[in-house]
């Protein structure tokens, strides 16, 4: 169940895409949104089909771990597909009373369930070759030229890194809880909506409770180490651009160009 | 009437690449009125088996009886519930599961959850209380969040008595406890067992197994490697260092005194006894001398 997200979870790894810099990664990412955007006919989208296929691949990644991930978010890609196949207005293609699925609609459909899929690989294969470590000491070097309209991001990326690095923990311990309280009798599976909400209390009590104290622990924690936010410090990870990244660099441009010619497809 | 686990395998993230094999194998049979000890070196799946013994776990393979009934089992459904809180568990850390507003609501949540009526669960309450030693009048309307670690950890685990379990098991009660709490609590383990309670404990301290267990087992790599008497199992110091654990310290003691060319036997462990052997084999040696 919670533990079958893989979207922010990272896996360990020597591949290629492992060791391209975060920031590299970022960019790639958001020129790869973009460039699933700009597509707009078959062609690109199975050119993107096929690029992503291959992004697939060469992280390593094992296909049965990178599938399930996938899995957790059929329901909404299916939801998708299904609005844009009924809603889209356009030429009829089969009628079924007041429904009908237009050929536009199908279009659509496989066009947004596709974008949908794609989208959400290519995030997760982002943060499964990227610890979360590097991922927000990248957003936050790419952020820095913002510092000087206001944007603190030293201060946004300590707290992702925060946020990231205590998600297993708290899940762990709802496990922890539930199971204890569940060797009570606590009964959190059965029972109507307002019963299932009551039976939530065992549990959030203890979870908030620990979660503030832990809060606290950490604040304490961080300012025995002197910890002062982010103006003049160094890091034991520097970030360094390699040959790797000019490499991934002119493959991105490559994808950027390619998707805006297939327009005039 | 007994807990068993028949041939119980158990595996953490199946098929992920981080899959852990906790339980591996596992054939075991605790006997009503039992006191039974569960060593085994950090990660070695002490916690992944007793989460089997009231269904927390299912096992990925193999059966787990509750009393002759497999609590797994789907057809069982009805009984299974019942079954299930005959066993009773106490966590490592207890005082992680108090949530209510007053000791006396967080003591009665099992009993109440149990669909007992509200007098029941009061006098269970003052029993549970009794038997951990809490001043009912005292501490009921209190906020378990305002007491000691030490009474947080008792409130706990009076939670967990006041549902009368015919099997207790404790998940290392006396982690983080002072040394005079732990005493107090291991005496009253002891207690419960003398009233007829079935008792199943994890403990990293030797010298507590040597003490109150009447039967161990010694885990390592989600097997059972060694099972016995504690005498049987401290006769073997050699195979529990290689398994990452230790012999109590009289046993420890009696070994050096060996090692140092003391002619004692090694397979004790009780105060008395060892006093009784060193005298020996003190008497022994000078004897020897003179001679
Ligand atoms: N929730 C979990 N997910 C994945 N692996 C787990 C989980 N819980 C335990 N494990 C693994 O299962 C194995 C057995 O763990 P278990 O908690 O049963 O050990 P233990 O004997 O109780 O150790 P300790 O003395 O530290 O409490 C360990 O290798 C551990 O890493
Ligand atoms: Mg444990």
């Amino acid at each position: 169940m919670l533990k079958d997200i893989t979207i922010g979870q990272y896996l360990p790894g020597s591949s290629f895409l492992h060791k391209l810099d975060p920031r590299t990664k970022i960019i790639a990412v958001a020129v790869y949104m973009i460039s699933l955007f700009v597509v707009n006919n078959f062609w690109g989208l199975g050119a993107m089909l096929v690029l992503s296929l291959a992004i697939v691949l060469i992280s390593r990644i094992p296909l049965r771990f990178f599938f399930r991930g996938i899995k957790a978010i059929v329901f909404i890609v299916l939801l998708t597909v299904i609005l844009q196949m009924f809603m889209t207005p356009g030429e009829p293609l089969v009628e079924l009373g007041f429904l009908k699925i237009t050929k536009e609609g199908v279009h659509q459909a496989v066009f947004m369930g596709t974008r949908l899929v794609l989208l959400v690989s290519v995030t997760s294969i982002l943060t499964l070759t990227t610890t979360p470590i590097a991922l927000t000491d990248g957003i936050e070097n790419l952020l820095k030229p913002f510092q000087k309209i206001g944007v603190p991001a030293h201060e946004l990326a300590m707290m992702m890194t925060i946020a990231l690095r205590f998600i297993p923990t708290l899940v762990e311990e709802t496990d922890k809880i539930m199971k204890a309280q569940s060797a009570r009798g606590a009964d959190f599976e059965s029972g109507n909506l307002l019963e299932r909400a009551k039976a939530m209390i065992p549990l959030l009590v203890p979870l908030f409770l620990n979660a503030i104290k832990r809060a606290d622990e950490l604040a304490l924690a961080m300012e025995a180490r002197c910890y002062h936010g982010g103006d003049g410090r160094t890091r034991m990870k520097a970030l360094q651009y390699s040959g790797r990244d000019a490499i991934a660099g002119v493959c991105c441009l490559c994808m950027a160009a390619g998707a805006f010619l297939t327009r005039f497809i | 009437m007994s807990l068993e686990m028949n041939h119980v395998y158990y595996t953490y993230q199946e098929g992920s690449p981080a899959e852990s094999h906790a339980l591996q194998d596992i054939c075991l049979n605790i006997n009503e009125g039992e006191f039974l000890g569960i060593v085994g070196h950090t990660g070695s799946g002490k916690s992944t088996l007793i989460q089997h013994l009231n269904g927390l776990l299912k096992p990925s393979k193999g059966e787990v009886l509750i009393d002759d009934i497999d609590i797994n089992r789907k057809d069982a459904k009805a009984q299974r519930k019942e079954r299930r809180m005959r066993v009773g568990l106490v966590f490592q850390y207890p005082e992680y599961q108090l949530f209510e507003e007053t000791v006396e609501l967080d003591i009665g949540f099992g009993p109440r959850s149990m669909g007992l009526s509200e007098a029941e669960v009061t006098s269970r309450v003052q029993e549970a209380m009794a038997l951990m030693q809490l001043d009912y009048n005292a501490l009921r309307k209190q906020s378990p969040f305002d007491l000691s670690g030490g009474q947080k950890r008792k409130v706990a685990i009076a939670g967990v008595l006041a549902m009368k379990p015919k099997y207790l098991v404790l998940d290392e009660p006396t982690a983080g406890l002072d040394p005079m709490g732990r005493e107090e609590f291991l005496e009253l383990l002891g207690q419960l067992h003398q009233q007829g309670m079935t008792i199943i404990m994890v403990s990293h301290s030797m010298d507590d197994m040597a003490r109150y267990a009447q039967r161990m087992i010694v885990m390592d790599h989600g097997k059972i490697q060694l099972e016995g008497t504690p005498r049987e199992i401290f006769a073997q110091p050699v195979k529990l260092r290689e398994l990452g654990l230790d012999v109590p310290t009289l046993t420890k003691l009696l070994l050096e005194l060996k090692q140092r060319g003391l002619d004692v036997r090694t397979d004790l462990f009780e105060p008395q006894a060892v006093k009784a052997e060193i005298m020996r084999a003190l008497k022994a040696g000078k004897e020897q001398v003179t001679c």
